[in-house]
Formats: structure tokens, C-alpha cells, sequence
């Protein structure tokens, strides 16, 4: 520990970079659109460098928090700023990096106001970052502030309106609200995700104030056993907190809206990245300060966890918009996650962890490649559109890729995810959680293998003419998610190994309080 | 150089009412805005001899007990000069007639309240409080109804004094109860008389927290705020937002905590229960508000109840970070203020309407907005944030971890309708592309509201330990 106090701060750098690239945008680059992607490409590519080097360069034999970091902030009330990470969020940095590098490119050509955008965009990513390195609950609020609120504008002013109105009762019953614009979904997704955090503060202040010990430290934290009945209600509150941003049935709504409604970079980054964000925080801060509790309140995650994968699936099979389509399938999803940590079983807390890779880097894939065909096609009805895969080879296929991961085909990464969770499942105390986990696996498949038919395979649509592939910048996008996703699927150890160090450790305290 | 005698401030500001008043007499013509520069000015320099004021502690009380020159009393004082400061300064490039005028009772008017707001932080013993309240209160209905041909102004003017002449006598009523079961009316007889605990006491301190409530404008005794604001001048209303909010806190402390001593908690169920309701009131009826000065008016009742969750908390800590919630709420608020006026000036608005596309036309003054909205609504790196945090930490110290979520889940409600701002800011496209001029004076007020919102949310540490500083010996 000391030798890392001295080392190169890492973490910092690739918490940073893309801050100062977002002050560098606005400071230099007014009226300069390449200079400005110029900025964005160097600082998440510096980020995303430096994430791959930690990746590799980090001990699994001696597991535990490396490349630890610490600078106090208000040593009177134990607020430092403090990093470090381990096998978990070791992996969920190098997810972040990856999705938005990508998501850099996939937003090449965003027009109106491009030196906001990539800077709100860069700022929010420093946040992102910063909750998974952050060791110290304060900070970790902080960063998690930061990771949400410029979402607000970029939803509210690079966002798109969908074109599906609801009909019926329900335009009646939202006919003031305007739902299904940017602006509605915007404000919805900052109102829901703020509401959260107002539960995770009161939780991290019940700690602070139970522990005694003057630290918001993590490290100082884990050494204290709360008594069962604060564990129990502050779980809760960081279960409803944090789950929020997870996507928890029935607080999930805000998710479809804002990520349908979001650009293409920011709808990666969030149902890739920030969801996840969510999980990590039920996993991290809940189950790895609050083990009684989690384990008395195993049944409402998992149970939740269930509704979530069957309810989302199903609503992901009413959709006529792709990216609804997409946003449930998240939902779905998130479900998976939230059910492998549930178990509180190695294979299912490990499913969970991979899952949330596999996932980010689907659903990262996803909405690139959605918002590829919004641009061409100018559509996001499904039944608008067909036979593209003729006009745009390259698309169809890495959508039909990231399709058969999202079904947890062998050999893509939701393959070794799904196997994990169910494992688990099987494992813990409530064994019937495998079948509907089986359930929402299936209908994935048929959701995902419609949407791929109708718009990539089928006939051709007379509503469309002169389409063409991805080119350029929007390749890069493309073929680095692709190929994690194979390779994550071919070598799941890469990430199991580190993951496993983490994990362990965890479920030791559960298992012996 | 130190000034030893705990009048110095208040002798400061007396003589500056005397200048101002003679200035009237002898100033001549249509526009006499040269008066407002001697009041802003003198004001800057009483805040400066401010800080040559012996250390508290050395400063012994005066008039028998009557007036100290504590902590407290300075912290306060500073914080109404400030913001006086920074009213008068916004107010000077009012291009009104009737201000260009009248300057002369204009700035007679606010710096008499200012002594009164002066006098009211240093008393303590209830005949003082209750005069400097007086003091501090009646310049202010005249100044509400200033513009007297305007049947609006002269409609809330008329609303605000009744209702505060009733809220004052009602206090009254229950200070005589007070007197008359505790035998004195030093505060720390009071004390005295609440730890042997007399019914007739906690009646009449009851009764008297219903006039500050009213002071305050905490729910149900807020309904003066909204029509008062909308109708009155803009700068002035910035001002009468935050000084005179801040004062009847500083009341509230002597009264409820150094008057009640060793058993202080049992104020708590009563500041906590008043929390809630402000809290809740406040946040929901701004949501329908399109006049922005009412939906600040409104929001200002919900930070007064974030303010209430503090001094429910009845603890040093508790006090401590009402203070800075007041300093931060000065700045906050104040320029929120001031950029509605600033663009009302130039649009001829003041509904949220007028606020379209502000980004695209004027981005400094749309960003300062945003950062004092963001600073209200209690966000990350801005001074408002701090506030909110330790007003919640203190909550939670004391246990009322509901009132902390109850509060917490409200700031969700506010932020919808300072997002809506935001909204028509950021994301709506303006109407006209002409650039919204602002007066210097203005700008230099907004930029010192600006700067106190950052500051304070990057380095909040100093104003905090000072605040902790002054709120200790209170317990």
C-alpha cells in the first residue's frame, strides 16, 4: 500500500482525463467541430489506455484494493479523497472506458452544438469513473451527482422525440405530460435518479453517524459490524437508491423513456455504463457493508430481480420503437444482474459481475448500431423497416451478433453470463428463481431474433432507398465492441479471474458476519 | 485600530440614516439616484469597520445584559450588511422614475430596517427584540408598497403589513405571557424559569413563535410572500427575501435556544413538525407558478423549511449549518433574483417565458442563473449543496433520520421546477437573438452572487468552522 501511495496516480489520471478534455473543449474549441472530437478522441483515449494497463497490471495474487491513492479532504469529518480498486470495479472501469471511446466515435455526427456536447458528455464520464474508483462514500456521492445530472441536458437538447404517441387511455391519462418527447424523458430520468440519491445519502449519513468513527472511508467501514436493525433499513436504502439507477421493477419507467430518447452516445453510456453504476452501488456499498442485511433482504432483491427479467422481456416484445426495444431489453437484463448478486453464491455474484460487462458492452453495441440506422434511415419504427441488411451488410451483422449474445448464444460473452446466474440460482436458497431467469432468456430470443428478421433479413422495405453502411469513424464503434464481446464470450476467465478475487472475499462476510 | 464598544455598528449605521436623511433634504431635482451611492457606499464601509470590532469575547454586554456583541451577533451583522450591500448595489440602475425620485426615502427606509435587523442579532431581552422587530418590520411595508400609484404594490403592501401587524401582536401576547411567568424579561431568566418548567411559559413561547413563523414566512403563515414579492421592485425583493428571513433566524436562536437552556429539545417535535409542512407547502405550490418571482417566492418557503430542518435539529452543529444555509441562500437566491430582474428589465416579463433560449442569447448570465439554481436546488460544487448537506447531516445527528428523507425526497420536487428554468434556458430556442444588456451595477452584483455560490461550493471549510465557531457557545 505504502509503495502505491508514492506510485503514478492512476486512477486519478483516468478519473481526470476526460474532465479537462470537457475544459478543454470549452475553452478552445468554439466553432472548431474536429478539434473538439479531436480532444475527446485523446483524453478517453488516455483513459481507456491507462484502463487496459491497470487491467493487465493488476495483482490477482495479492487481490484487494491496488493502485490505491488517498488525499484527505476535511480530515475533521473524515471526508479524503480516496481510490482504489479491485476485481470488480476493476473491470466496470475498463467497461466504462470502452463504451465511451466508442461512444466518442459513434457521435462523430452530432451537429448542433457539438462543443457542449462532447464536453457535458466528458464531464458526466469523469463521474462515472469516479464512483467506480472512489473508496470513500462521500466522494463516491459526489461523483455519483456528477455522473447524472448532465444528463439532463444532453437528453433535453441533443435528444430525439419518439414517434410512437401512446393511444387510448393512457394518451388521455399523460395527455399533459408530454410523454414521449425528450424534454418529458429528460426530466424524468434526473427526477427518478435524484430520488434515488436523496435514499442513498440518508443511508451513507445512517452509516457515518452509526459507525462513530468520524471516516467515510470503505476500508474503515467494512472493519465495523452495524447492529441488524440499522442493517436492515439502510440495505434497503441503498437498495432503493442505488436500484433505481439499476432499473428495479417498479422504479425502471424512466429507463425506456430516457434511453430511447437520448443520443446515441448517451444512450450507450447510460444503459451500458450508468445502470451498471446502480448495481455496482447495491453490490458494492450494500452487500459489502451491510452483510446481514443483504442477507435478510435477499428474498425482495431476488424476487424483484425476477419481475424484472419476465416483466421486461415481455414489455421489450410490445414495442414497435427499436430502441424501446433496446431500453427493455435492458431492463431485462439489469434483472439478471441484480438476481445473480441476489443469490449470494459465488457463481451467481460472479455471473452477476460479468453479466454487467456483457451487458454494457451489448447494449453499447445496440444503441451505436440503432442510432447507425436512425441516421440513415430516419426511422425507429420497427415495422417501417426491412430487408436492410442487403444496403448495410456491415450493420445487420454486428446487430445479429449482439442479438445472439443478448440470447446468451455459446461463445458470446451473455452466454457465460446466463450459465453463471442460473448456477447460482440453482445454488441459493430460492431455487425456483432459475425458472423465471429460463423464462425471460427465452422470450429475449424472441424479441431480439424478430427485431433482427423484420428489420435485417426479411423483404424488402418500399419506405427506404439509397441506404448505406457504416463508414469511417462509425467503424470503430463497431468492431471494438464486437470483438470484446466474442472474446469476453471465447476467454471468460479474462475477466472471471479478477472478478473471482473480489467476489469471494465478499460472500466470506456474508457467509461468516 | 479595534473598536471596543458593542454599539460601534449600530452607532455606524445610525449616523448613515442621519447623512442619507440630510442628502434628501438638500438634493434637488427629478433624478436623485447620487443618494444611493452614499447609502451602498456607507453600508461597505460599515461592513468594513465590521471587521475592526474587538474578538467576541473581549466585547463585555451592554445595557445590563440587554445587548451583547457575541459571535453570533457579528456573524449575523455581516451577513445583513452583505446582503444590504449587494440589494442596494443591484438597485442603483433601476431605471424607474419613481425611484430616481424618491431615492432619498428609498435608501432612508432600507437602512433603518438594516438597524433594526442589527439591533435584533445582538438582543437579548425580549422588550429589545420585540422593539428591533418592530424596528426591522414597518420600513418594510412601506417599502413593499413604494410605487404607491401602483394598485398591486399598494394591494400587498396592505397584505403584508395586517397580516404582520397581527403576527406581531400576537407575539406580543405571547412575550407578556412570558414575562409573566418567568418574572423577567432577560432571556437568561427565561431560561431560568423554562427548566422549572411552567405550561404558561411554553403557552407564550408558543404564541410567540407564531409572529417569527410569520417573519420567517414558514407555512401556514406564508401567504404574504408570494403577492408581496410579484408586486414589489425586484431588487428590493432580493433583498426582503434573504436579510430579513435571516434576521428572525437569529432570533429564533436567542429566543428558542438560549431561552430554554438546558432543555432545548423540547423544541424539537415543534421546529421538526413546522419543517415538514414548510418543506412540503413550499415545494408543491411552486410547481403551477409562471411568474418567476413567484416560484421563487414559493421556493424561498421551501428553503426556509430546509433552514427549519436545522434548527430542528437543536444542536450546535444544527445552528452552525443554518448559518451557512443563510449565507449560501443570500448568494443563491439573491441572484436568482437579480437575473429575473435583469431580464425582466429588458423583456418587460417576468413569467418563465421570457427565460427562452437565455443560453443562446446571453450565456453568462443564462450559466449564473443556472448556478444559482442549481445552488437552491442543492447540487454538487455550488454553495447550496453544502447548505442542504449539513443541514441534513445535523438532522441526522439528532437522530430525525425521517426528516432527512422527507427533505431529501422534496429537493427532488424543487429541482423539477428549477429544472424547468433550466429548460427554458438551455434547451428552448429563443424568440428574439438580441443580447440582454445588463446595467454594471447589476453585473457587478451578480458577480459577486456568482462568486459567493462558487466559492462557498469549493471550499465551504472555512465559512463552516467559523459558523461552528459562533454556534457553540449558544449550548
Amino acid at each position: 500500500m505504502v509503495a502505491d501511495a508514492v506510485r503514478f496516480p492512476l486512477l486519478s489520471v483516468i478519473t481526470w482525463s476526460p474532465f479537462i478534455g470537457a475544459l478543454l473543449i470549452m475553452s478552445l474549441a468554439r466553432h472548431r467541430p474536429l478539434l473538439v472530437r479531436l480532444i475527446a478522441v485523446v483524453t478517453t483515449g488516455i483513459s481507456t489506455v491507462l484502463s487496459l494497463w491497470i487491467y493487465v497490471a493488476y495483482d490477482t495474487e495479492a487481490a484487494g484494493f491496488q493502485f490505491y491513492e488517498k488525499l484527505s479532504l476535511v480530515p475533521p469529518l473524515g471526508i479524503s479523497y480516496e481510490l482504489g480498486v479491485d476485481g470488480m470495479s476493476l473491470l466496470m472501469v475498463l467497461l466504462t472506458s470502452i463504451i465511451i471511446f466508442t461512444g466518442v466515435f459513434a457521435s462523430w455526427t452530432v451537429q448542433t452544438r457539438s462543443q457542449e456536447f462532447y464536453a457535458l458528455l466528458l464531464a458526466l464520464v469523469t463521474g462515472v469513473y469516479g464512483v467506480f474508483c472512489s473508496l470513500d462514500l462521500f466522494v463516491l456521492f459526489l461523483f455519483y451527482e456528477l455522473a447524472v445530472l448532465p444528463m439532463y441536458l444532453l437528453i433535453g437538447i441533443w435528444g430525439s422525440s419518439g414517434e410512437v404517441r401512446p393511444r387510448g387511455i393512457f394518451a388521455w391519462a399523460f395527455r399533459e405530460t408530454g410523454v414521449g418527447t425528450k424534454e418529458y424523458a429528460a426530466m424524468k430520468l434526473t427526477l427518478y435518479l435524484l430520488f434515488g440519491s436523496a435514499f442513498i445519502l440518508v443511508g451513507i449519513f445512517a452509516l457515518y453517524v452509526n459507525a462513530g468513527a468520524a471516516s467515510f472511508s470503505f476500508l474503515d467501514l467494512e472493519a465495523i459490524t452495524f447492529e441488524f436493525g440499522v442493517q436492515r433499513w439502510v440495505f434497503l436504502a441503498f437498495y432503493v437508491g442505488f436500484g433505481i439507477l439499476a432499473g428495479i421493477w417498479p422504479l425502471h419507467t424512466w429507463s425506456p423513456d430516457g434511453h430511447a430518447s437520448a443520443p446515441t452516445a448517451v444512450s450507450m453510456l447510460h444503459a451500458g455504463v450508468l445502470m451498471k453504476l446502480g448495481a455496482y452501488g447495491v453490490v458494492r456499498v450494500g452487500m459489502g457493508l451491510l452483510p446481514e442485511g443483504a442477507v435478510d433482504l435477499a428474498w425482495l432483491v431476488g424476487g424483484i430481480a425476477c419481475i424484472n427479467v419476465v416483466y421486461g422481456a415481455l414489455s421489450a416484445m410490445a414495442q414497435v420503437d427499436l430502441k424501446y426495444v433496446i431500453a427493455y431489453s435492458s431492463v431485462s437484463h439489469m434483472g439478471l444482474v441484480m438476481l445473480g448478486a441476489a443469490t449470494l453464491t459465488e457463481a451467481g455474484l460472479n455471473g452477476s459481475v460479468f453479466q454487467m460487462f456483457a451487458h454494457g458492452v451489448m447494449t453499447g453495441l445496440f444503441f451505436a448500431l440503432v442510432g447507425l440506422v436512425y441516421e440513415k434511415a430516419h426511422s425507429r419504427e420497427i415495422f417501417k423497416m426491412g430487408g436492410f441488411g442487403a444496403a448495410m451488410p456491415g450493420i445487420a451483422t454486428a446487430f445479429t451478433i449482439g442479438g445472439l449474445s443478448s440470447l446468451g448464444l455459446p461463445a458470446t460473452a451473455g452466454f457465460v453470463a446466463e450459465v453463471l446466474t442460473f448456477m447460482g440460482a440453482w445454488r441459493s436458497d430460492h431455487r425456483w428463481w432459475l425458472w423465471p431467469a429460463v423464462l425471460g432468456t427465452l422470450l429475449t430470443a424472441v424479441y431480439v431474433l424478430r427485431v433482427v428478421r423484420q428489420i435485417f433479413w426479411g423483404p424488402p422495405s418500399p419506405h427506404f432507398h439509397d441506404l448505406v453502411d457504416a463508414r469511417g469513424p462509425e467503424w470503430v464503434a463497431i468492431v471494438v465492441l464486437v470483438f470484446t464481446l466474442v472474446l469476453f464470450g471465447m476467454a471468460p476467465g479474462l475477466a472471471l479471474v479478477p472478478v473471482d478475487t473480489a467476489t469471494v472475499p465478499l460472500l466470506a462476510r456474508i457467509v461468516s458476519p | 485600530m479595534t473598536v471596543t464598544s458593542p454599539f460601534a455598528l449600530e452607532i455606524g449605521l445610525g449616523v448613515l440614516v442621519l447623512l442619507v436623511f440630510l442628502a434628501t433634504l438638500f438634493a434637488r431635482g427629478d433624478d436623485r439616484r447620487a443618494i444611493g451611492w452614499l447609502a451602498t457606499i456607507g453600508v461597505l464601509v460599515v461592513l468594513a469597520g465590521s471587521f475592526l470590532v474587538a474578538p467576541a469575547s473581549t466585547v463585555p454586554p451592554a445595557l445590563g445584559g440587554m445587548f451583547v456583541l457575541d459571535g453570533l451577533a457579528i456573524f449575523a451583522k455581516r451577513l445583513f450588511l452583505i446582503a444590504t450591500f449587494i440589494g442596494l448595489l443591484a438597485g442603483l440602475s433601476s431605471t424607474d422614475p419613481v425611484f430616481a425620485r424618491r431615492s432619498g426615502e428609498y435608501h432612508l427606509l432600507v437602512l433603518t430596517s438594516l438597524l433594526g435587523m442589527c439591533v435584533l442579532a445582538s438582543a437579548r431581552d425580549l422588550i429589545l427584540l420585540f422593539l428591533a422587530f418592530e424596528l426591522m418590520s414597518i420600513p418594510l411595508y412601506v417599502l413593499s408598497g413604494f410605487v404607491k400609484r401602483d394598485a398591486i404594490a399598494v394591494e400587498a403592501a396592505l397584505k403584508f403589513f395586517l397580516v404582520g401587524s397581527v403576527s406581531s401582536a400576537v407575539m406580543a401576547y405571547g412575550l407578556s405571557f412570558v414575562y409573566g411567568a418567568a418574572g423577567t424579561t432577560s432571556l437568561a431568566g427565561v431560561a431560568k424559569a423554562f427548566a422549572a418548567g411552567s405550561p404558561l411559559l411554553v403557552l407564550g413561547l408558543l404564541a410567540a413563535f407564531a409572529g417569527f413563523a410569520f417573519k420567517i414566512a414558514a407555512f401556514p403563515f406564508h401567504m404574504w410572500v408570494p403577492d408581496t414579492y410579484e408586486a414589489a421592485s425586484t431588487p428590493f425583493v432580493a433583498w426582503l427575501s434573504v436579510a430579513p428571513k435571516a434576521a428572525g433566524f437569529v432570533a429564533l436562536f436567542r429566543v428558542y435556544y438560549e431561552g430554554a437552556g438546558e432543555r432545548v429539545v423540547a423544541w424539537i417535535p415543534i421546529a421538526a413538525g413546522l419543517a415538514t409542512i414548510t418543506m412540503l407547502a413550499g415545494n408543491l405550490m411552486a410547481l403551477p407558478q409562471q411568474n418567476t418571482k413567484r416560484l421563487l417566492a414559493y421556493s424561498g418557503i421551501a428553503q426556509i423549511g430546509y433552514m427549519l430542518v436545522g434548527f430542528a435539529a437543536a444542536s450546535a452543529s444544527g445552528t452552525a449549518m443554518v448559518l451557512f444555509y443563510l449565507v449560501a441562500y443570500v448568494f443563491g437566491n439573491m441572484g436568482a433574483f437579480l437575473v429575473v430582474d435583469a431580464v425582466a428589465r429588458f423583456e418587460g416579463s417576468e413569467s418563465t417565458a421570457a427565460f427562452r433560449g437565455l443560453a443562446q442569447r446571453s450565456p453568462l448570465l443564462a450559466l449564473s442563473m443556472l448556478l444559482f439554481l442549481l445552488s437552491l436546488g442543492g447540487i454538487p460544487f455550488v454553495a447550496g449543496f453544502w447548505a442542504k448537506l449539513y443541514v441534513f447531516w445535523a438532522a441526522a445527528a439528532a437522530g430525525l433520520y425521517w426528516l432527512v428523507l422527507v427533505g431529501a425526497i422534496l429537493t427532488v420536487v424543487a429541482l423539477f421546477y428549477y429544472l424547468v428554468i433550466a429548460k427554458r434556458m438551455y434547451i428552448e430556442a429563443p424568440e428574439r437573438a438580441a443580447r440582454i444588456r445588463v446595467a454594471p451595477t447589476l453585473a457587478i452584483a451578480l458577480l459577486l452572487c456568482v462568486l459567493g455560490v462558487v466559492v462557498l461550493g469549493v471550499y465551504p471549510k472555512p465559512l463552516v468552522m467559523a459558523a461552528l465557531r459562533v454556534a457553540t457557545p449558544l449550548f
